[in-house]
């Protein structure tokens, strides 16, 4: 079995936003050599989130404004607090629990050297804590 | 931190995480401008800290602050110099004179000198005054891990204050936990600033609301220092978008509200002005301190 893995950056510009990644998958899968297998795609971050859905910019205002409706900003979160580990204060609990409700990973069939998707199916990186400097694995697995 | 600061001083990453006490993986600076527009800040004012004498270090440098703002037009460089080296005021002096930064910050807590001192401290606050620059004094609790926040107790500047009434003097955070005793500073003199940048529980908008509106009283600030409060936010130790947010939360009067967003930060340092209309020649200022 053959496995690739690559790391990626890239730089949000937003509080949240949705980033198109659908073609680096693509063209991941098509380097990586591998013809039958899958492809993972993962956030390296827990403020933000990995989803599929159609790539519409309507949708993707949408989607935003859904996690910010059942994720309000104002809640007595237990997450607001100094941390320790960072040396700054946590105050970001919505973008976690954002994350929390859509994952940080997506996966796809590798078929003849192809990723398979739905017609409309769209990889977004989602930033949910922006902006800020990012980093995805892409993991290429199989034949 | 900014990344590219870390990676040009192999010295810097050591003092940021073991003085400074942020551990926190740096970010790129194009991300700290992108925090800036999300959060609708058009200038920052960047602060440098001199712990030479107390920690064998410079968490970030004069020069460092310098060359960032002959970057980018949206930032003012404030200088430091660490008041136990008998260089201090000629460092200030070049600072400003051959640097172009135009103000003092002062973290007594970290550079370890009391605020008092007439040998040591006393020397930068009569520069500050002679280079007509404001000084930023962090006061109340260091959250540094080797800060001592008894030394940033504001009541000791008070003496300062009567002694050189042509000080600009910035305390920052409302001094928390001693607001009262900023608060009383502020009141009795018109050249005492306090800065929003408090930071100990919750979000922003939760520490600005206990300290500004539950226990100060949001009339307090209206009636008597319309333009004697400042924006600040701590960053790194909080983000920008979130203070912004909490400041915005308030409830604050439209006029004042807008007088701690920038108006009261120009009358304070003129040199902003320029900056600002590089950055944004329309727009309202709106600024923000950041270390």
């Amino acid at each position: 079995m053959k496995s690739v893995i690559e790391r990626l950056t890239l730089q949000s510009r937003c509080e949240t936003e949705l980033i198109n990644i659908t073609d680096t998958v693509r063209q991941f899968v098509a380097r990586s050599g591998v013809q039958n297998g899958v492809v993972f795609v993962m956030s390296m971050h827990t403020t933000t989130g990995i989803t599929v859905n159609e790539g519409l910019p309507d949708l993707e205002a949408d989607i935003a404004a859904m996690l910010e409706r059942l994720v309000p900003e104002n809640q007595p979160y237990r997450h607001a607090r100094w941390l320790h580990s960072d040396g700054q204060m946590a105050i970001n609990a919505p973008s976690h629990l954002r994350g929390a409700l859509l994952g940080f990973q997506v996966y796809f069939p590798i078929e003849n050297g192809e990723m398979v998707t739905g017609a409309r199916q769209t990889v977004y990186f989602v930033e949910l804590d922006g902006p800020q400097h990012r980093h995805y694995v892409l993991q290429a697995l199989g034949q | 931190m900014i990344t590219e600061l870390i990676e040009a001083d192999p010295t810097l990453a050591h003092s940021v995480r073991e003085v400074f006490g942020l551990l926190f993986p740096p970010q790129p600076l194009q991300t700290f401008l992108l925090e800036l527009d999300a959060a609708g800040v058009d200038c920052a004012v960047l602060l440098p800290l001199d712990c030479t004498s107390a920690h064998g270090c410079r968490v970030v440098t004069n020069e460092q602050v310098a060359a960032l703002v002959s970057q980018h037009p949206r930032f003012i460089g404030f200088a430091s110099a660490d008041p136990n080296l008998p260089d201090a005021v000629p460092t200030l002096r070049a600072a400003v004179r051959d640097l172009g930064l135009c103000g003092l910050h002062l973290d007594p807590a970290l550079q370890r000198f009391q605020l008092n001192s007439r040998d040591r401290a006393y020397p930068l606050y009569e520069a500050a005054c002679d280079l007509d620059i404001p000084v930023l004094v962090d006061c109340g609790m260091s959250w540094a891990p080797l800060g001592q926040t008894a030394l940033a107790h504001p009541l000791a500047l008070e003496q300062v204050i009567q002694d050189l009434p042509g000080l600009r003097l910035i305390i920052a955070g409302f001094a928390w936990p001693w607001f009262n005793e900023a608060l009383l500073l502020a009141l009795k003199h018109q050249n005492v600033y306090l800065d929003t940048s408090i930071v100990y529980s919750g979000t922003p908008a939760d520490a600005l609301r206990h300290v500004l509106a539950s226990q100060i009283g949001l009339s307090v600030l209206e009636r008597n220092l319309p333009q004697q409060v400042l924006f600040g936010s701590d960053y790194p130790r909080a983000d920008i978008r979130r203070s912004v947010r909490g400041l915005r939360s308030l409830g604050l009067s439209p006029a004042l509200e807008a007088a701690v967003l920038g108006g009261n930060a120009l009358a304070v340092l003129p040199a902003l002005r320029p900056a600002l209309s590089a950055a944004n020649p329309l727009a309202e200022p709106h600024i923000e301190a950041a270390q």
